[in-house]
């Protein structure tokens, strides 16, 4: 009799939930919005002008651009765990743009991660780091983009997988995970520190990339920047004692987000597009605060490279790791790694190869690096990849011998981890 | 002092060289030139762009690839099999040229090359690509997107791309056996 008057209560309670959730969502839904009129946004030059900045450094185009189509008319294909998200188009065009968007829609689809028809976003689109902006600072942004040229490019379609592809899902994912505040990834108290936050936090969502996410995809905001293998490259660790860890300084950070080329090594995948699109357009108040964050108040200093086991070291320099480094990469790098000013990154003290998770390392080995245009005419030329002439073995034996040379790491790469990268 | 060598033994145009003692981090096109007297290579970018400098690397399972012998170390060589550009025309006992290969005529038939600094490479990455077609063949209507894969990492900067895709074009087009006509 208990067991049935429980299923009973239970049925009737699951009952309730689905009403309350249908309700929640007919009301969302009721509420959005598809037709209406065209805005016509006339803003100040300046405030425009506030708005482009802002949006650069909120790195919109990074997605809201394909490669090779007009910026902000979408079309970027971003993998996830659940299915392919394409970005969309965020030109004023009425039909396949947000022409009829109001700068409240606009707030909305910011903050709260819903749409002007009152569908949920998916948090491939960063409301969950954008929540923080201030309202001034969307609007502007707002009064940006609906300047720009209506592009008549048409959005693609989210391709999810069940029960990925519900929208209404995402009610219940942001009452779970969306907060107001992202937890500091460093300490500090500066105004310099404070608009650091701001604009790593919220304007730049560098977390978006570098801290872990969990098994729903969210960030796990107990270790904020601490580094995750979003895509094939993964997003180091970047707080103040990972970057400490691989030499980084304030000075050296500073270069590197403003030339995206700098002592402990150059941008490439994805950082390369953020260094272009967005932190080079920082002003030097805002780089040098951003930086600020990023190592806190009180920096730690850089940690000199591990010194190495010397016969771990003697190992390595008469192994095949070595062979291959001198077959396959001295050619550019260098038989002392020191590279080529202007033209080959140095490899003895690039930041990559101190890191702990060799991922990184074997995946340019592999696969190697597009050519790439940095800020101020700089540029790198092509590195080859390597992956049909290296065997696993190979692979494995030169990423020890560039770990422990010039990476003050172990050798600890096997033939196994490089197979699981090809 | 003295710089470190390593050894070298490597099949260069059927020919066995070696061992022979080598600065340990020279480049094989510094092999080639100075070691060797093999001079037809030419060191272009030297960073492994402009593939002027390519060799014909033959690998065991009878593939064949090109190699940019400026960044690669005679290291990497060692024991393998390559062709170099005065390689590829065919030769008597005695090591005289006899007959031009058909991607070097055909160059010369298209005056492909100008100054004819690249022309090495390109007849590498030519000979590279019928080797492959033989194998392999593709259909006639992929002739020319598969010749611009085949040389689009090869720099001319005389401009000379033209001919050299019509000279490649044309030998694929008339040699029996390295297209289908099934679409």
């Amino acid at each position: 009799m208990t067991v049935r008057r429980l299923a009973q209560l239970a049925a009737l309670a699951a009952v309730l939930i689905v009403i309350v959730l249908a309700t929640l969502v007919a009301i969302r839904l009721l509420g959005g919005r598809t037709g209406g009129a065209v805005q016509v946004v006339s803003a100040p030059a300046d405030v425009v002008a506030r708005g482009k900045y802002l949006a650069e450094a909120a790195d919109c185009a990074a997605c809201h651009s394909a490669p090779g189509g007009a910026p902000y008319a979408g079309g970027l294909a971003m993998q996830s765990g659940f299915g392919t998200i394409y970005a969309t188009n965020v030109t004023p065009d009425p039909d396949n743009g947000i022409g009829r968007w109001s700068a409240d829609d606009f707030w909305r689809a910011l903050h709260d991660g819903i749409r002007r028809d009152g569908q949920q976003l998916y948090p491939a689109m960063p409301y969950t780091s954008y929540r923080g902006m201030a309202r001034a600072d969307a609007d502007a942004i707002y009064a940006y983009v609906m300047q720009l040229r209506p592009m008549k490019v048409a959005n693609l379609r989210t391709e999810l997988d069940f029960p990925y592809n519900i929208r209404p899902g995402m009610m219940g994912w942001n009452l779970l995970f969306l907060t107001d505040t992202i937890s500091a990834a460093s300490t500090g108290s500066s105004a310099a520190w404070q608009r650091g936050r701001y604009l790593v936090d919220v304007l730049g969502h560098c977390g978006e990339c570098h801290t872990p996410r969990g098994i729903l995809g969210q960030m796990e905001l107990s270790q904020p920047l601490a580094g995750f293998a979003l895509g094939r490259v993964a997003a180091p660790d970047i707080t103040s004692a990972g970057l400490a860890s691989r030499g980084w300084t304030a000075a050296s950070l500073r270069t590197y987000l403003s030339r995206g080329i700098a002592s402990r090594g150059s941008a490439f995948s994805d950082m390369h597009q953020v260094i272009v699109l967005s932190t080079r357009n920082l002003t030097a108040e805002d780089s040098d605060a951003v930086v600020t964050y990023l190592l806190g108040d009180r920096p730690p200093p850089p940690a000199p490279l591990a010194a190495a086991d010397p016969a771990i070291l003697e190992a390595a320099a008469n192994g095949a790791g070595r062979t291959n480094y001198v077959a396959l990469c001295a050619g550019c790098h260098g038989l002392a790694g020191s590279g080529v000013p202007n033209t080959v990154v140095a490899l003895r003290s690039n930041s990559t190869l101190r890191l702990a998770d060799p991922r990184n390392l074997i995946v340019v080995m592999l696969d190697g690096i597009g050519p790439e245009n940095f800020p101020h005419r700089a540029s790198l030329q092509a590195m080859p990849g390597f992956a049909d002439k290296l065997s696993d073995q190979q692979a494995a034996e030169l990423a020890n011998y560039l770990r422990v040379t010039w990476g003050g790491q172990k050798p600890d790469v096997t033939a196994a981890t490089v197979r699981a990268l090809r | 002092m003295s710089l470190p060598t390593r050894k070298l033994t490597v099949t260069i145009n059927g020919r066995r060289r070696g061992p022979m003692d080598v600065p340990e981090g020279m480049m094989m096109i510094d092999v080639l030139h100075e070691m060797l007297d093999l001079t037809g290579s030419r060191l272009g970018c030297g960073i492994g762009i402009c593939h002027a400098c390519v060799v014909i690397w033959d690998r065991d399972d009878q593939t064949s690839e090109e190699v940019q012998t400026c960044i690669t170390g005679a290291d990497f060589f060692d024991g393998k099999r390559i062709r170099t550009i005065e390689g590829i025309a065919q030769k008597n006992d005695k090591d005289e040229i006899v007959a031009l290969s058909p991607v070097q005529q055909a160059f010369l038939d298209n005056y492909s090359f100008q100054c004819g600094y690249c022309t090495p490479g390109f007849v590498n990455a030519a000979t590279v690509l019928i080797e492959r077609l033989k194998r392999a063949p593709v259909p006639r209507a992929q002739v020319e997107a598969t010749v611009a894969a085949a040389l689009e990492n090869h720099i001319c900067r005389c401009t000379g791309y033209v001919r050299y895709y019509q000279a490649v074009r044309d030998v694929i087009l008339a040699t029996p056996g390295l297209t289908r006509d099934d679409a």
